[in-house]
């Protein structure tokens, strides 16, 4: 689960490079944060209750 | 923020557009950056190695079917992963020139090259460019047959950049392979430029070694590299230790003193090879970035009295610019003199010019997307004009 949230920012650090610098995104590249943004939210959310139970 | 006492995380491609001459070809794969993450402990690529114990036989992570993809991609016949180009030129140049000989490279060699030659002992001898930066199968010949004069025999080995790192420029290596193996010289391919940029076809160059860069044109970390060579160098440059110890009498197996047993560990490797399936596809598609390349270059070009000083039209997306009559006329008089230039470029998001460079200078574009070229070329011109200098159209 760690490796995979650090993915999901890896993933979301290169949506970065492919955009700089102004950072604005296309709609497909938007969908894909988004994407990103919410496994990594479900992926932190599982390390919550793993690592704090 | 930190990432350790005093080590800035460096953000610079996510904040900005990189041009910088010798970065663009090295910057991570997504998967390059998830295997550094996953193989940062020294020895992780070591967990599985079983006897003959050397690097390039562990099967998991498969370090051994990446080896033998590289040398069928390069069609070459062996491969070694290599700490950065140079340790590659130093073994070859260790195992054919002894103290004294002469070798053959050109005015546009990488420095490393002539480090290797003289770590060998041998005398380094350039076959010079010619006037539009070029190394000629024919100037290659004229200067072997100096050589022969100087030293009473030709050279022992020849390098060849095939794209130099000066200007960027495509050397005929098919052309001055062919020559040097008249006079039974063998040559080494400096792919450094090519090797994970462009297809690259060892047996086609009719070369004895290529030589490519990790960290400069393969999408991976720092130093990386991989040696190839044909099967018949492969016994001489890859040959296996034959020494012993006098007191305990220990051998050292399969072990290569060229390569000084086992070669790249850790993230070094992992992260080429994290890369391999992605740079093995971008080669197909060098086109794409030629066409980025030219939408920065028309933008360059466009700028009254600046000049490209390499071959042209280009056949590869690093390039030598002269702005002495464009961007260096503002420099003077500027309140940033020189650094006005950078200063701009940053402004726009734009790094990896040399701070205070307008006269001379090199950018690559490689890996770019066509709305960052647009982006770079559109800048370019804004900054001419902000300055008074003229733009054409």
């Amino acid at each position: 689960m760690t490796f995979q949230a650090m993915y999901t920012l890896t993933d979301l650090r290169v949506l970065l490079r492919e955009t700089a610098p102004t950072h604005e995104f296309d709609a497909a590249q938007k969908a894909q944060a988004q994407r990103l943004l919410e496994n990594l939210e479900r992926q932190v959310g599982s390390l919550k209750q793993e690592m704090l139970k | 923020m930190k990432c350790g006492t005093g080590i800035e995380a460096r953000q610079v491609d996510e904040l900005f557009i990189n041009i910088d001459p010798i970065q663009a070809g090295g910057r991570l794969t997504a998967d390059a950056m998830k295997a550094v993450v996953a193989y940062g402990d020294g020895y992780s690529v070591c967990d599985n190695c079983r006897k003959p114990n050397r690097l390039d036989y562990i099967s998991k992570p498969p370090i051994a079917e990446f080896h033998k993809d590289v040398a069928k991609w390069l069609n070459m016949d062996a491969v070694r992963t290599v700490p950065g180009a140079r340790r590659g030129f130093q073994a070859v140049a260790h195992t054919y020139v002894k103290k004294g000989d002469p070798v053959l490279l050109t005015t546009l060699s990488h420095y490393t090259e002539f480090l290797a030659i003289e770590d060998a002992g041998g005398i380094a001898r350039e076959i010079p460019a010619n006037d539009r930066k070029l190394v000629t199968p024919d100037a290659t010949a004229e200067k072997i047959e100096a050589v022969k004069r100087e030293f009473g025999r030709p050279p022992v080995l020849a390098f060849i950049d095939h794209v130099d790192y000066q200007y960027g420029n495509m050397h005929d290596v098919a052309g001055i392979a062919k020559v040097a193996h008249q006079y039974d010289i063998p040559v080494v391919y400096n792919g450094a430029y090519t090797v994970g940029i462009l297809p690259v076809d060892g047996k086609a160059f009719g070369v004895d070694f290529v030589v490519g860069s990790g960290h400069k044109s393969m999408a991976a970390p720092a130093p990386s590299g991989v040696l190839a060579a044909t099967a018949e160098r492969e016994k001489e440059v890859f040959r296996t230790t034959a020494i012993t110890g006098d007191v305990t009498n220990r051998k050292f197996g399969i072990k290569e003193p060229e390569m000084m047993g086992c070669t790249l560990m850790g993230v070094t490797l992992v992260g080429m090879m994290a890369s391999f399936p992605h740079v093995k596809e971008r080669v197909k598609h060098f086109d794409r970035e030629l066409a980025n390349h030219k939408i920065v270059m028309d933008a360059l070009l466009s700028i009254e009295g600046t000049k490209c000083l390499s071959e042209y039209p280009r056949k590869h997306t690093m390039t030598r610019i002269d702005t002495l009559g464009s961007f260096d006329t503002v420099a003077e008089s500027h309140k940033k003199r020189g650094y006005y230039l950078q200063s701009a470029l940053e402004e726009r998001g734009i790094t990896g010019v040399i701070p205070g460079a307008t006269k001379v200078w090199k950018f690559n574009t490689y890996g770019m997307t066509t709305k960052q070229a647009e982006h770079l070329g559109r800048s370019f011109v804004e900054i001419a004009r902000e300055n008074g200098i003229a733009v054409k159209g």
